[in-house]
């Protein structure tokens, strides 16, 4: 126990050097610029682990007073990671106007779901309560990364390299923070320590993705493309369903008439 | 233990699996023309090789050699039959997937898209490829005769000659845009 404790010290302040070392990268590269909700997700972070260091040595790190000071910044942060998601898809997706109208109101309506979800299947315990939001809003930042990035498979978008790596980084720690969540809501009393050590340790490694990521300077706003008039969907769109459709229809009569043949 | 416990860890597994799909670059199998040659190529289908195509699994050659020549022979053409409509088959899967492909450009360059028409479209590859799949197993293994293509191929060559009107209908609209814009200075979009 007393390893894990050591071992939790030392991750901790290395977490901490490493995010005034994303925070400088921003700020030198001026990428904090282009992604301002990232830059104020690494501010705040910043502030919490300084809250959070006063807050154990005054109170300790067992009192209720420093729980509900840790927890109360905690959705700060997880609040300020949320936004750097939305930033992130607006940067892909908001270039194609059309996609970028269906996609937020598809990704604000799963976000929804998931939480729903994540309520629906947590413990009807308040001092769980907590727990279970955070992994409610952690599954539901994850599944928002994926959404964007299956509408980037489908729709074939060139996504920039840092936008990969920023968003690998954030959906790999909220995944490990849905699981780590997940196991400290069932074995609570024997799993904290350990729990916050690989907290840490998945942050540690986001941190190192985010800042190769930022090591370059980003171009403020990617190009544009051009539009095309909105009467060429309209045209075409309903045309290609219904030849798409037939396409179908046929393979369908293929195999079933062939079917019947044998 | 808890069902929710089991089940939050399907649903990590789920989605990383899904992420690592949606994210891994694309494979040189992948890659594909650049946007405007799949808009100028569009209408170039495979259905340009019908004709060979028909003769090549026309009903009539193969009663014809079964009754004439030998039974290993009759078996071997059977085969290259099989082969050919599967090629086939794979071809006009490529037509669909540029079908789509130009969909998917359209969508991507216009101000405003309907759900209803991106869904069903999703629906309709769904189901393609799972028809695709099955059709293309049952001739690999010997399952199902040769298919008659015939309406099959008219159909994609029906479309091709449809969507290249689309697409020349859809420069020329683009053009009128820019010009009526070059007077006044804009930009489009």
């Amino acid at each position: 126990m007393g390893e894990i404790i050591t071992a939790e010290k030392a991750l901790w302040a290395l977490s901490v050097l490493l995010k005034a070392g994303l925070f400088a990268m921003l700020l030198y590269r001026k990428n904090h610029r282009v992604y301002p909700y990232l830059f104020t997700y690494v501010l705040v972070t910043l502030v919490q682990s300084l809250v959070l260091f006063t807050t154990y040595r005054v109170w300790g790190f067992y009192s209720p007073t420093s729980r509900n000071i840790a927890w109360g910044v905690q959705a700060l942060v997880i609040a300020a990671r949320a936004l750097a998601v939305a930033e992130i898809c607006r940067r892909v997706l908001a270039r194609y106007q059309g996609i970028w109208e269906l996609a937020w109101r598809m990704l604000l309506a799963t976000v929804g779901l998931v939480l729903v979800y994540a309520w629906a299947v947590s413990r009807p315990n308040w001092q769980q309560a907590i727990l279970s939001t955070d992994r409610g809003l952690e599954l539901a930042i994850a599944v928002a990364i994926l959404i964007l990035f299956l509408f980037v498979k489908y729709y074939e978008i060139v996504v920039e390299t840092t936008v990969l790596y920023l968003s690998t980084g954030l959906f790999f720690f909220s995944v490990f923070s849905v699981l780590n969540n997940t196991i400290l809501e069932n074995w609570l009393h024997s799993y904290a320590t350990l729990w916050n050590l690989l907290g840490t340790l998945a942050f540690v490694a986001s941190l190192l993705l985010w800042i190769w990521a930022v090591r370059e300077k980003q171009p403020e706003t990617p190009s544009e493309p051009e539009l095309m008039p909105q009467s060429a969907y309209r045209t075409l769109a309903p045309q290609i369903n219904l030849r798409l459709r037939n396409l179908n229809e046929q393979l369908s009569q293929i195999w079933h008439v062939e079917g019947k043949r044998r | 233990m808890r069902f929710s416990f089991y089940a939050f860890f399907a649903l990590v597994g789920v989605l990383l699996l899904l992420f690592v799909w949606a994210a891994r670059k694309r494979t040189r199998r992948e890659k594909r023309l650049p946007e405007a040659r799949v808009l100028e190529e569009c209408g170039r289908g495979h259905v340009a090789h019908l004709p060979q195509i028909r003769q090549a699994l026309a009903e009539t050659d193969y009663v014809y050699l079964s009754q004439k020549a030998p039974a290993f022979v009759a078996r071997r053409v059977r085969q290259e039959r099989r082969r050919v409509a599967s090629a086939y088959l794979s071809a006009v899967r490529e037509d669909f997937g540029s079908l789509l492909r130009v969909a998917k450009i359209i969508a991507r360059l216009s101000p405003e898209v309907a759900a209803l028409h991106e869904f069903e479209r999703i629906r309709l590859t769904a189901v393609f490829a799972w028809r695709y799949q099955m059709i293309r197993l049952q001739l690999l293994a010997g399952l199902m005769p040769i298919p008659q293509l015939d309406g099959l191929s008219d159909l994609v060559s029906g479309l091709s000659v449809r969507m290249e009107a689309a697409m020349k209908e859809l420069g020329e609209r683009a053009a009128d845009l820019a010009s009526s814009l070059d007077g006044r200075g804009s930009d489009i979009a």
